[in-house]
C-alpha cells in the first residue's frame, strides 16, 4: 500500500510538474529575459544590424529625464487615464444596476451594449476622424446645432478630448459587463429586502448595492487604470500624435523612438521608467487580486 | 432576476431608468451605423456637410466595397489576421490549459500555486511598450520581421499567462469528487486531465479562446511596429492607409467594418463567463 502511494505520488509529481514547464519556460524566456534585455539596451546605444554600438551609462535616461516631451507625453497619458476611467466606472456601474433591477427587454440589451469592447481601437480612431470633423462629421454636427463649437481634430485638448469620448465608447462595457456579473451573483432576495427597509431607490443603490459589488469594482477599476496606461490603437489612428506632438500618448512616443527612429536603447530606456512608474498600480492590483484568487 | 426592485420603484424612476438605457443604447449603435454609411458614401460625401441619411441626403453605392474586395492586399491582411489569430489561440491553449490544470490541482514544494498563478498575472499587466526594443531586436535577430511566425510567437507570449491564470480558475470548478471517482475506476492523470476536466470545462475554454482571439486581431502596437507587407494584419493596413494613400476614408470605411465585424458577431455568441474572463476570474458569474 505505501509503496503504491509512493509510485502514485511520484508519478503525480511528474505529471504536474510535464504540464506546468512549458508554460513557465516560455513565460521565463520570453518575457523575463526580454525585459533584462531591455535593462541592457537602455544603458546602450544600439544599431539595427550592428548590434550594441556603445555603452553610454545613463545618458539615455538623463536625456530622458531632462527632456520636455517625456514629461509632458506622461502628463497626458495621465489625465487620459484620470477623465476616461471615472466616467467609464460610474456610468458603465449605473447601466449595470439599471439592467439588473430589471428594466423591461434587458436581456437583449447586454450583448448590444457590450458589443463597443471588442472593437479595433485603430478602426475606432479612423472612425473617429469621420465623426469629429468639422466637414460634415457626425458629432461636430450635432453639437454644432446645439451651439457648441470645438476644434476637435486640430487643437491638443480638442484630440484629447476626442480620443477620450471614444475610449470611454470602448470600454464603458468592460465595467458594465463586470459589474452586471457582479451585482447578478447577488442573491435577489437581499435588493428585496432592503427595498422593503429602504425609504428610496436610491438608498438601496448606494447602501446596497455599491458597497456589496465595492471588492470586484476595485479590481474592474486597477485594470482601467492598467489597461488606460497602455493606450495605444486609439489615439494614434486619431491624431497621429498630432498636431506636432500634442497628444503623443507616451505608448505612441515610445512606438515613435524605438520603431520610426529606430532609437532602440532610448526606446527601452523609456520602457524601463514607464514600467517602474506603473508598478506603483500593479502593486495595488496584486493586492486586491490576491484577496480574489483561491 | 425577479422584478420585486422594477415594480417597486416609483413612476418617475422608472422613466429615468428607460430614458438613460435609450439613452445608451444609441450612444453604442450610432458609431457602427455611422461606420456602415461611411462605408457607401462617396470620398466627397464622407467629408460634406449634411450627408447623414441614406437615400436623403447622399446616394449610396457599393463602389467602396468593390474596390476594396477587389485589392488582394486587404484580402491578404484579412487572412494574415485570421491566421495569426487562430495559430496563436491554438498555441496559447496548447501550452497554457495544462500548465492552469497542473497549478488548479497540485500544491508545489516551493512555491504556493496561488503565487505562480500571481507570478503569471504579473506579466501580463505590464504594459507592453517596456518589451518593444528587445521584441523588435530579437525578431531582427532571428529573421522574422514581418512573418506570420513572428507574430504568433509574441502574441502567444501576451496571452499565455492570460490563459493559465483564468484557466486556473475555471478547472477549479471541476468538482474534485468526478476526478476521484475516476481515479478509482483507474483513470490514468493524463486521462483525467483530457477526458474529464477538459471536456467539464469546455464553456471556459470556448470564451477563453475567444478573448485571445479578440485580442490578437485587434493588437496595433506590434502588429504595426513587426509587419508591413507580407505578415500584415488588419491594424497595419488600417494604419498603413494613411501614409500611402492620404487616407481614403470611405475605403477606410470599409476596412473598418471588416476590421471591427468579426470579434463583435463572435462576442454574441459567448456571452457566457465574459466578464469571468476578462477580469481574470475575480468575478464569479
Amino acid at each position: 500500500m505505501e509503496v503504491n502511494e509512493l509510485v502514485q505520488s511520484k508519478a503525480e509529481r511528474g505529471f504536474k510538474y510535464a504540464l506546468l514547464a512549458p508554460a513557465v519556460i516560455w513565460i521565463v524566456g520570453l518575457t523575463f529575459v526580454p525585459i533584462l534585455a531591455a535593462i541592457r539596451y537602455s544603458f546602450a546605444n544600439y544599431a539595427l544590424g550592428e548590434g550594441i554600438t556603445a555603452y553610454v551609462g545613463f545618458s539615455n535616461y538623463a536625456r530622458l529625464l531632462t527632456d520636455g516631451s517625456f514629461w509632458y507625453s506622461l502628463y497626458i497619458t495621465l489625465i487620459y487615464v484620470l477623465v476616461t476611467v471615472p466616467i467609464e466606472v460610474c456610468v458603465g456601474f449605473v447601466l449595470a444596476w439599471i439592467i439588473t433591477i430589471g428594466v423591461p427587454g434587458s436581456k437583449y440589451f447586454r450583448p448590444i451594449l457590450t458589443a463597443p469592447l471588442f472593437t479595433m481601437e485603430v478602426a475606432i480612431g479612423y472612425l473617429g476622424v469621420t465623426l469629429f470633423t468639422d466637414q460634415g462629421g457626425l458629432y461636430s454636427t450635432i453639437l454644432g446645432a446645439l451651439g457648441i463649437h470645438i476644434e476637435w481634430l486640430s487643437t491638443a485638448a480638442g484630440g484629447l478630448g476626442a480620443a477620450m469620448i471614444l475610449d470611454i465608447w470602448i470600454w464603458t462595457p468592460f465595467v458594465f459587463l463586470m459589474s452586471l456579473a457582479t451585482l447578478g451573483a447577488i442573491p435577489s432576495d437581499i435588493f428585496d429586502a432592503a427595498m422593503l427597509e429602504a425609504s428610496s431607490h436610491w438608498q438601496v443603490f448606494r447602501h446596497v448595492a455599491i458597497p456589496l459589488a465595492w471588492p470586484v469594482l476595485t479590481i474592474a477599476i486597477l485594470l482601467r487604470v492598467l489597461e488606460g496606461f497602455k493606450a495605444f490603437g486609439l489615439p494614434y489612428a486619431l491624431t497621429s500624435g498630432g498636431p506636432g506632438t500634442s497628444t503623443q500618448l507616451f505608448s505612441v512616443m515610445a512606438d515613435l523612438t524605438t520603431i520610426q527612429f529606430t532609437d532602440f536603447g532610448r526606446g527601452s530606456a523609456m520602457g524601463i521608467l514607464y514600467l517602474i512608474m506603473v508598478s506603483i498600480v500593479i502593486t495595488f492590483f496584486f493586492k486586491q487580486m490576491r484577496k480574489r484568487i483561491n | 432576476m425577479d422584478n420585486l426592485l422594477w415594480r417597486s420603484s416609483k413612476w418617475a424612476s422608472k422613466m429615468i431608468a428607460m430614458v438613460i438605457v435609450c439613452l445608451a443604447l444609441c450612444w453604442v449603435i450610432v458609431p457602427f451605423l455611422w461606420a456602415i454609411g461611411n462605408s457607401i458614401k462617396t470620398h466627397t460625401d464622407v467629408f460634406r456637410r449634411g450627408a447623414i441619411i441614406p437615400f436623403l441626403q447622399f446616394t449610396p453605392t457599393l463602389d467602396s466595397w468593390k474596390e476594396v474586395l477587389g485589392d488582394p492586399q486587404t484580402l491578404n491582411c484579412l487572412f494574415s489576421s485570421t491566421l495569426v489569430g487562430v495559430g496563436t489561440t491554438a498555441l496559447v491553449l496548447l501550452i497554457g490549459t495544462p500548465a492552469a490544470y497542473s497549478l488548479a490541482r497540485f500544491e508545489f514544494k516551493r512555491m504556493k500555486s496561488k503565487d505562480i498563478t500571481l507570478w503569471f498575472l504579473s506579466q501580463r499587466v505590464m504594459p507592453p511598450v517596456v518589451v518593444l526594443s528587445p521584441f523588435y531586436i530579437l525578431l531582427a535577430e532571428i529573421g522574422m520581421i514581418d512573418t506570420w511566425t513572428g507574430l504568433i510567437l509574441l502574441y502567444s507570449t501576451f496571452n499565455l499567462a492570460f490563459c493559465v491564470v483564468i484557466m486556473r480558475d475555471i478547472f477549479r470548478d471541476v468538482s474534485k469528487e468526478v476526478e476521484e471517482a475516476a481515479r478509482m475506476e483507474g483513470a490514468s492523470l493524463w486521462q483525467i486531465f483530457w477526458m474529464i476536466a477538459l471536456p467539464l470545462s469546455l464553456d471556459g475554454l470556448i470564451v477563453t479562446a475567444f478573448i485571445v482571439f479578440a485580442f490578437c486581431w485587434n493588437e496595433a502596437l506590434f502588429a504595426s511596429a513587426v509587419t508591413s507587407q507580407h505578415a500584415a494584419t488588419m491594424p497595419t493596413l488600417i494604419l498603413a492607409s494613411r501614409s500611402t494613400r492620404g487616407v481614403d476614408f470611405s475605403s477606410a470605411g470599409v476596412n473598418t467594418i471588416l476590421a471591427i465585424a468579426p470579434p463583435v458577431i463572435l462576442s454574441f455568441f459567448v456571452q457566457r463567463y465574459l466578464a469571468r474572463g476578462l477580469s481574470f476570474g475575480a468575478v464569479k458569474g
